[in-house]
């Protein structure tokens, strides 16, 4: 177990020192930052002022190492447009989309997972046939489309919701929907495939042979064997909810990192989009991790170490 | 004669309009082992699956009855038959390892198929768990309730098992080659045990197998299929010692034994088991049959007494015997 868990840590840790390493050249690779940054037309000197300021005049390998060392105290440098530390912005944004993801999460959780246990074990039954359209139809909506359907139902003709914007809970409900919607399908999808799977175990048919009903072998055996590839799927769902909250909160107006990302691009706010990237890759490489220390404790054999 | 644990009467299994078991009777007494032998396909091991009626979802009970100390199985609805699994009549399987849920310790797994039918606490369901182990042999059981299925040997997996099958007692054991998967010297542990354990308890057991060995080794009486029909039916020492089927004695000339040269062949039936849908009005081994004449083909011959407690469907069983000196 703790050659495991030093193995998964010593991983993360890699991955993030990668994460910094290409945002850090990427970000250099497009382009002169220093144009982009001066408004249109201005003089050569200025130019040669800014870079100067920004510390773009060193060599790219002593920048590399202020970068690193810049992010060991949260020092994500200054953004140009506003004058405040890049990351008291992203702070101050994080909440907004941690409520808003979270929120996501829950529905995408909350409905897909039961909705893929279902489908799971009436399988081939009549009433497989409205979860899977429900299911189907989640997947195929796109973001922005189901955002501004709902909008036109529930704030603007029922006016049961706020259209946008932060007041209350209440607001948080659309556009946590509207980002859940397609996770929950992969979440129900996913979940329908491993319950299936695991369905046709022997441990299954040996379950009821010992005289346990369905439902019992169902919720003491099955989910559990088959929670395994539905925890690494929310894995990799995380990284598709922050994704989706770029044009979810500019539909819906949430003051979150999605928004910001789209308001640095445009206003050119080069730290800003830098923090932003390497905040959203840490917070991947955390749930993975996440997800690597929960499957040791769901499977003995990876805790215990399979000879 | 006491009336026999378990007795099945013309049991008729379906896949879509084929018949894969076609009136099976087969009865298993107290404290007996009754092998139910044939080669794959045959239909064994889903009627002992129909038995417990756990038959996948492709395939039709279409009739005859299963009676469990006089109780019908066949016309009982699913709910009902969970209280009779376990308790009544157990069932173990093939694949030990696979059978047992691998993120649970086997202690629970045992404990479980106690409280599936008692009202006892947790506490008291793991010390009968670990009474069990106890009682089949199993040494440090401490040390094995605590221990996951990746864990333990293939054999050890079949004890638990077998522990699981028995912790309430059942008057009926099926086992569905429950030595198949495991090593040559641990089968003979596990028959050993199994033989041990009917003894003590007065279990009934009915045995799927496809091995003759094994056969040999613990079995009573035998019920010989060949494609969905019983062949013949005989006590083991009968069987062996004069076969009135043609199949059943290519089947015993085709065991190895010491003794045989080296380098000699050993006999071999033609061909494979006919497929369902291709039976027709005569003997389904007549393709097969060395012995076969044209009435074979045409006409299916019915089950005939030879002696007490010994059948054949054979039109020349008569014929049997010269087959096996040849062989």
């Amino acid at each position: 177990m703790l050659r495991y868990l030093l193995s998964r840590l010593l991983q993360a840790a890699l991955t993030t020192f990668g994460v910094m390493t290409i945002v850090f050249f990427v970000m250099r690779l497009s382009g002169d930052p220093v144009l982009l940054l001066v408004p249109e037309g201005a003089t050569r000197e200025h130019i040669e002022t800014v870079r100067r300021e920004l510390g773009f005049v060193q060599p790219i390998w002593r920048q590399y190492l202020t970068f690193l060392g810049g992010l060991l105290n949260l020092e994500l440098g200054v953004s140009v447009v506003q004058r405040v530390p890049a990351w008291d912005i992203l702070a101050s944004r994080i909440p907004y989309t941690l409520a808003l993801a979270g929120a996501a999460l829950l529905v995408a959780v909350g409905f897909g997972i039961p909705a893929g246990i279902a489908m799971a074990i009436w399988r081939g039954r009549w009433f497989e046939r409205p979860i899977a359209a429900l299911v189907v139809t989640g997947q195929s909506m796109p973001t922005f489309l189901s955002g501004i359907l709902m909008i036109m139902l529930f704030a603007v003709t029922l006016r049961w919701l706020p259209s946008s914007g932060v007041d209350g809970p209440a607001s948080v409900v659309m556009p946590a929907i509207a980002l859940g919607m397609l996770s929950m399908s992969t979440f129900a999808r996913m979940a329908r495939i491993a319950v299936v799977d695991e369905l046709s175990k022997d441990y299954v048919r040996a379950g009821l042979a010992r005289g346990l009903p369905l439902g019992k072998v169902v919720t003491r055996h099955v989910l559990r064997n088959a929670a395994i590839p539905v925890v690494t799927i929310a894995a990799l769902e995380t990284g598709n909810l922050l994704a989706g909250a770029i044009i979810v909160e500019t539909v819906f107006a949430w003051p979150g990192i999605g928004q910001l990302a789209i308001q640095a691009i445009q206003s050119r706010d080069f730290l800003v989009v830098q923090a932003i990237v390497l905040f959203v890759s840490l917070v991947y490489v955390a749930v993975n991790l996440a997800a690597d220390l929960l499957y040791a404790g769901i499977d003995p054999r990876i805790r215990l170490g399979k000879p | 004669m006491t009336a026999p644990v378990l007795d099945i009467d013309r049991l008729r299994l379906e896949i879509g309009a084929a018949a894969v078991v076609d009136g099976l009777s087969l009865s298993v007494g107290q404290g007996e082992i009754v092998a139910l032998v044939g080669e794959s396909g045959c239909g064994k091991s889903l009627s002992a699956l129909a038995v417990l009626r756990l038959l996948p979802d492709a395939v039709r009970l279409a009739g005859g009855r299963i009676l469990l100390e006089g109780k019908d199985l066949a016309t009982r609805d699913m709910s009902s038959m969970a209280a009779i699994r376990g308790r009544d009549a157990s069932i173990i399987f093939q694949e030990p390892t696979a059978s047992l849920d691998p993120l649970m310790p086997v202690g629970d797994q045992i404990a479980e198929a106690l409280t599936a039918h008692r009202s006892v606490s947790a506490r008291e369901a793991m010390l009968r768990a670990r009474e069990m182990l106890v009682s089949i042999g199993i040494s440090d059981p401490d040390r094995r309730l605590a221990q996951y299925p990746f864990e333990l040997s293939g054999g050890m997996c079949q004890r638990i098992m077998i522990a699981i099958a028995l912790i309430c007692g059942p008057r009926l054991l099926i086992a569905d080659e429950p030595t198949t998967a495991l090593d040559v010297t641990i089968q003979a542990q596990i028959l050993h045990l199994i033989r041990q354990l009917v003894a003590e308890r007065g279990t009934a057991v009915l045995l799927i197998t496809h091995d003759m060995g094994v056969v040999a080794d613990i079995a009573d009486r035998v019920v010989v299929m060949y494609a969905g029909r019983v062949a013949e039916t005989a006590t083991a020492e009968e069987l062996f010692r004069a076969p009135r089927h043609p199949y059943t004695a290519l089947l015993l000339a085709s065991i190895p034994r010491a003794g045989i040269k080296p380098k000699s062949r050993l006999a071999t039936i033609e061909g494979t088991v006919p497929p369902p849908s291709s039976h027709g009005s005569g003997c389904r081994f007549a393709s097969r049959c060395p012995l076969a004449e044209d009435r074979c083909r045409i006409e299916s011959p019915p089950l005939v007494d030879h002696a007490p407690g010994h059948q054949a469907a054979c039109w020349r069983s008569g014929q049997v015997a010269t087959l096996g000196a040849a062989a």
